[in-house]
């Protein structure tokens, strides 16, 4: 694997996408930057975490549009004709869109978490349930990164985003309903349960599996043009 | 090195016969002399646009035909033959003759048409000369 | 240093409306190939199997030593490739497009770089997606010849240039062969361009390759022989015929094994030579393609 040339190809996408990027990383750092200053005050919170979160999946269009722009505006073949084979490829599509959600992800993790904790009127019981949701989240944009460069579709991609933004409220009702979780919610101390581990197990599994689904995917196809 | 060697594509001849033609004449003139070196076959390919076997070919019949040398290696040189000059300003003669005299046959002139058609124009040119 | 930049034996590749079929190619080190064949023969997709960007479905490819399509990553190091369908990004400039070349690859030439921009009438500072197309391929063209690699591979590199361009191309295509451990491969069916500048040709027609040989042999082999055959006879059937026009009495024979003795063997049977006609590599491509096209469709 050629690390200079990944590096050079992330560095390629990120400079062609720096609106995007810069738009999104800004608006939810600055989001959160309002919310912290609110100290804790739950409308803001609450308004705060809609706002990065839509943003995440604004994150996800702009992931999208770094895949499969490429096919559609036919750069495939000088991208393809530079000193790589579909490992570097592969990797910098997803290790750059990556990296950027990470930035933002981890902000908001760790920001909800310091609320819960430092601010007054949150039940710290919330932790384990929002470390899952956000990993939830993690895992939806994987699944939009696997999609994209698997398929290279506008469509696909559309969809998973699709199916990734709406699912969230369907896990988050589901994950509720485990007597582990909810009741731990509304407890004043962290309660992690076994539950909660398995969950989260199950959450990083996935995400793992979509990364080698797509490396196979990505190995298989012998028409790359 | 500039060979100021002009090929015509337009011309219905083969490209390596032009070439012949324009070095044979560079040698009986005196711009190229005995002994010079002349541009190596790639350098005059990528001079004249032309692809680098037709000019290995020119090169080839013209060292069969004497007028050059070439040298693994070491480039090509025209040969050091001080009748070279003369000799190829007489084979160009005989080839103009031989153009002539296959024109005038095409036509349907005989023999003594062409030598007759010959003669008279000769006398033209003194008289145009002097 | 290899003998062949190019070689390809038995490559095979099925689409549902296509297949190559069996190609094979030799490309000698230090000379340049034009790869004849009409819009849709397969002239495109064996270039990108050559670049490892379509595998094959059989057949080995071998570019400059390297096995393609599992090692292309080195051999890329050493290849320039444009295509026709290629596009730089529309936003950056082509400075930009310049620096991310260069900061690829070692051998990167500025001052080359600077001179191709002159020639080429670009300039860095102007977007890719103001450009008009001739400006766009010139510009792929200037990326790819600046880093001075040891093959290049090109699909039709001059189809949609102004004259003036085109010239410009075909030049620096030559000047890459000043260097004889250089190779130049570009597909055309600008039949004019191809005769003048290759060492080597070779034609595609519907998936299969029909003849690829040197230039001259082609030009010598081939030749269009008028012939006047006197009344109330036929025309005997020598060898080495691909066709055969005209009228009876006036037949126009097309041959591409042409030797002297030819001639002297019609006079011998009592038929006319009235003239041996060299042909363009028009003439012979179009020859070549139609009697294939009429052999298999026999």
């Amino acid at each position: 694997m050629n690390w200079s040339m990944v590096r050079r190809l992330i560095w390629k996408d990120w400079y062609l996408n720096r609106a995007g990027i810069l738009f999104s990383l800004t608006g939810g750092l600055v989001t959160l930057g309002l919310v912290a200053a609110s100290r804790g005050s739950q409308i803001a919170v609450i308004l705060g975490i809609i706002v990065v979160v839509t943003i995440l999946i604004g994150m996800g269009a702009i992931v999208m549009a770094s895949i499969v722009a490429e096919r559609k505006q036919q750069t495939l073949p000088f991208v393809m004709s530079l000193p790589i084979s579909y490992w570097e490829y592969t990797t910098a599509k997803i290790l750059g869109s990556l990296l950027i959600f990470l930035v933002l992800w981890t902000a908001m993790l760790a920001s909800m978490v310091a609320t819960i904790l430092l601010a007054p009127g949150f039940a710290h019981g919330l932790i384990p349930f929002v470390v899952i949701m956000s990993v939830e989240i993690l895992m939806s944009t994987c699944l939009v990164i696997t999609v994209g460069v698997a398929t290279e579709s506008q469509g696909w991609t559309v969809g998973a985003a699709q199916v990734g933004a709406l699912s969230l409220n369907g896990i988050g009702w589901w994950i509720v309903r485990f007597p582990d979780i909810g009741r731990a919610m509304s407890s004043a101390t962290v309660r992690w349960s076994s539950t909660a581990t398995a969950l989260l197990a199950a959450e990083l599994a996935a995400i793992a599996l979509m990364m080698a689904f797509t490396f196979f995917v990505q190995s298989r196809k012998k028409d790359f043009i | 090195m500039n060979s100021s060697i002009i090929i015509s594509q337009s011309d219905g001849r083969p490209m390596y016969l032009q070439i012949m033609e324009q070095v044979r004449q560079k040698v009986a003139v005196g711009e190229w002399k005995p002994g010079e070196t002349i541009p190596s076959i790639r350098a005059l390919a990528v001079e004249l646009q032309v692809s680098v076997i037709t000019v290995k070919r020119a090169y080839l019949e013209l060292e069969r035909e004497g007028v050059i040398v070439t040298q693994h290696g070491k480039g090509s040189t025209v040969a050091r033959d001080p009748d070279l000059g003369p000799r190829l300003y007489d084979q160009e003669f005989e080839d103009h003759l031989r153009q002539v005299v296959r024109i005038g046959m095409l036509l349907g002139l005989s023999e003594d048409e062409i030598a007759e058609r010959l003669r008279a124009t000769a006398m033209q040119l003194e008289t145009e000369a002097s | 240093m290899i003998e062949f930049a190019v070689e390809m034996s038995g490559v095979t590749k099925r689409y549902k409306h296509f297949t190559l079929d069996e190609i094979g190619l030799r490309l000698p080190t230090g000379s340049i190939m034009g790869f004849v064949g009409a819009n849709g023969a397969g002239k495109s997709t064996t270039l990108r199997i050559l670049m490892g960007l379509v595998h094959q479905d059989a057949g080995s490819v071998q570019v400059l030593g390297y096995s393609m399509p599992d090692q292309q990553a080195p051999a890329k190091v050493e290849i320039g490739f444009v295509s026709e369908d290629m596009r730089l990004y529309g936003s950056p400039t082509l400075g930009w497009h310049m620096n991310f070349v260069r900061s690829i690859y070692p051998r990167w030439d500025p001052a080359y770089a600077d001179t191709l921009l002159r020639r080429f009438d670009l300039k860095a500072e102007q977007k890719v997606k103001g450009m008009s197309h001739g400006q766009r391929v010139k510009a792929a063209l200037l990326l790819a010849l600046a880093r001075r690699p040891k093959l290049m591979v090109l699909d039709e590199p001059t189809t949609g240039l102004d004259p003036i361009a085109r010239r410009e191309v075909l030049g620096e295509l030559m000047a890459v062969l000043a260097d004889e451990e250089r190779t130049v491969l570009f597909s055309s069916h600008n039949t004019l361009d191809v005769e003048q500048i290759s060492d080597q040709i070779t034609f595609i027609d519907r998936g299969r390759i029909l003849k690829s040989s040197d230039k001259e042999s082609f030009l010598d082999r081939w030749r269009r022989i008028r012939l006047v055959l006197p009344p109330e006879s036929k025309l005997p059937g020598l060898p080495g015929v691909v066709n055969v026009r005209g009228s009876n009495r006036l037949p126009v024979v097309t041959t591409d094994q042409f030797e002297p003795a030819m001639v002297a063997a019609y006079q011998q049977i009592g038929v006319g030579v009235q003239s041996v006609d060299a042909m363009t590599l028009e003439e012979i491509f179009v020859a070549s393609v139609e009697s294939r096209r009429e052999g298999s469709a026999q």
